[in-house]
């Protein structure tokens, strides 16, 4: 378990680095797709209850260190969504296309839904999504549309990132 | 489909993730009422190493294959060079007449030459991973001066124009947050001569215009499209007469006693690559009577 939440919050890390040094380019309207995110809906998906929330508090801390966002605020996100998709655990059978392009966008409207909630604890200090505005949209499409390709990229590294609980 | 049930989960592997958000939730309560943002400048230290390798693999691998495309330019460009070198050798030698003449009339009209501020060449090495928020990182930290506060300018089609402020500072790579930012707010005023002033704050996003606020319904007749609006140097944090936008659009509103100015950045903060921090000049900010450091007081 220990060696899959090292392994699994070393690849979101270097998800975020990547997203803040290189994901520039691919951005739509300034909107870069959260890769991190998506990762940790697999890894949480996967493995069930305990190594999602984990990494997904690990890596949102270290999202946090990142952002000019006040300490914590992607580790409460990263956690509910990654506690969220660990309740589905089992619970659908994963195909190629389909369930993963689904999970990216519950995902990214999860993560609004986690900001919204944040906002209306701790006010203007976090900032949130606007339902009005397209950058959720677009981030939960983008999201969608690479979550089968990250989904796949994923699968073969089952071995390193899922827990044998996990598996069965 | 449904394929499996989920086995029963004992109760601690259930108690992980409340606990997580609990303790997410308790580094949101510390952080908001600041800690001076010590965790924040420690992590930042930390994962600035690690962004500032990213960001070096990035751009040695963009750097690789624009300079393959680069290398047919370049030919053709030297031929051009060429000739042109030739030109603005005749021309130099007319420049340099004119330098000295307008160095001698600056010091008979009594400006001074000297930089009020000094400037810290930095490289942008990252942006915010997310989306919601709209940090810029650059390659400079603590160990070359800067410091938290300071304010960041940049060139750009020979205008100097405001980029925003330092946020964090860690060892080796600082966190700005630029003009665009929601939290931003910078003290401004036309460079017309109406001289009206305003705050100008941004609306989250590089792609939304800057709105000055608190505009006096007064100056609604002598604003003019493209108007400049520079910083005023009140807010001690961002020094005076720094571009920061061009007047876009007038917000007039009957029942407001003041009216929102859109402004267009004078930077187009998606080509942005090299920003300059500006170091606080400490003899400018003593009074006249506070004497040169360790002399004696009267």
């Amino acid at each position: 378990m220990i060696r899959s939440i090292v392994l699994s919050t070393i690849i979101l890390v270097a998800c975020s680095l990547a997203q803040s040094t290189w994901f520039g380019g691919i951005a739509i309207f300034g909107v870069v797709p959260d890769v991190g995110l998506v990762v940790l809906i697999w890894i949480s998906y996967r493995n069930g209850l305990v190594e999602g929330p984990v990494c997904g508090f690990l890596s949102g801390l270290a999202e946090d260190f990142l952002s000019s966002s006040p300490l914590g605020f992607h580790a409460f996100i990263r956690t509910a969504v990654a506690a969220s998709a660990s309740l589905l655990h089992g619970i659908f059978f994963v195909d190629k296309l389909l369930l993963p392009v689904a999970l990216g966008v519950a995902g990214t409207l999860a993560k609004a839904v986690a900001a919204g909630a944040l906002h209306l604890l701790f006010g203007s200090a976090v900032h949130v999504y606007s339902l009005t505005d397209r950058t959720l949209w677009i981030e939960a499409a983008y999201n969608g549309l690479i979550s089968p390709i990250i989904f796949l990229v994923l699968t073969p590294l089952s071995r390193f990132l899922v827990t044998d609980r996990g598996r069965r | 489909m449904p394929v499996t049930r989920p086995k029963a989960e004992g109760r601690g592997r259930r108690a992980v993730a409340p606990i997580l958000l609990a303790a997410s939730l308790l580094c949101l309560t510390v952080s908001t009422r600041s800690l001076e943002g010590v965790p924040e400048s420690l992590g930042l230290s930390l994962l600035g190493f690690f962004q500032r390798g990213f960001s070096s693999v990035g751009a040695f691998v963009a750097d690789t294959v624009a300079s393959i495309a680069e290398l047919h330019k370049l030919r053709d460009d030297y031929t051009e060079l060429t000739e042109k070198l030739e030109r603005y050798t005749n021309m130099e030698r007319g420049l340099a007449d004119l330098r000295e003449e307008n160095k001698r009339l600056k010091e008979q009209l009594g400006f001074s030459q000297d930089i009020a501020y000094e400037r810290i060449a930095s490289r942008i090495v990252a942006k915010d991973p997310e989306n919601l928020y709209s940090t810029i990182t650059i390659d400079k930290g603590i160990g070359d001066g800067i410091r938290k506060n300071m304010p960041v300018i940049a060139f750009q089609d020979g205008l100097e124009g405001l980029v925003g402020r330092v946020v964090e500072v860690g060892r080796g790579t600082s966190k700005i947050v630029p003009l665009y930012d929601s939290k931003s707010f910078v003290a401004a005023r036309f460079s017309t001569a109406s001289r009206t002033e305003g705050l100008v704050g941004g609306q989250g996003s590089p792609d939304y215009p800057l709105l000055m606020r608190f505009v006096t319904k007064q100056a609604k007749d002598a604003l003019q499209f493209g108007d400049l609006v520079s910083t005023t140097g009140y807010d001690s944090i961002y020094p005076p007469e720094v571009a920061i936008g061009r007047v876009r659009k007038v917000r007039i509103l009957e029942y407001q006693t003041s009216i929102d100015v859109e402004l267009d950045p004078v930077l187009d903060f998606s080509r942005l690559e090299y920003v300059f921090v500006i170091k606080p000049d400490v003899s400018a900010q003593q009074t006249p009577g506070d004497g040169a450091a360790g002399e004696p007081s009267k």
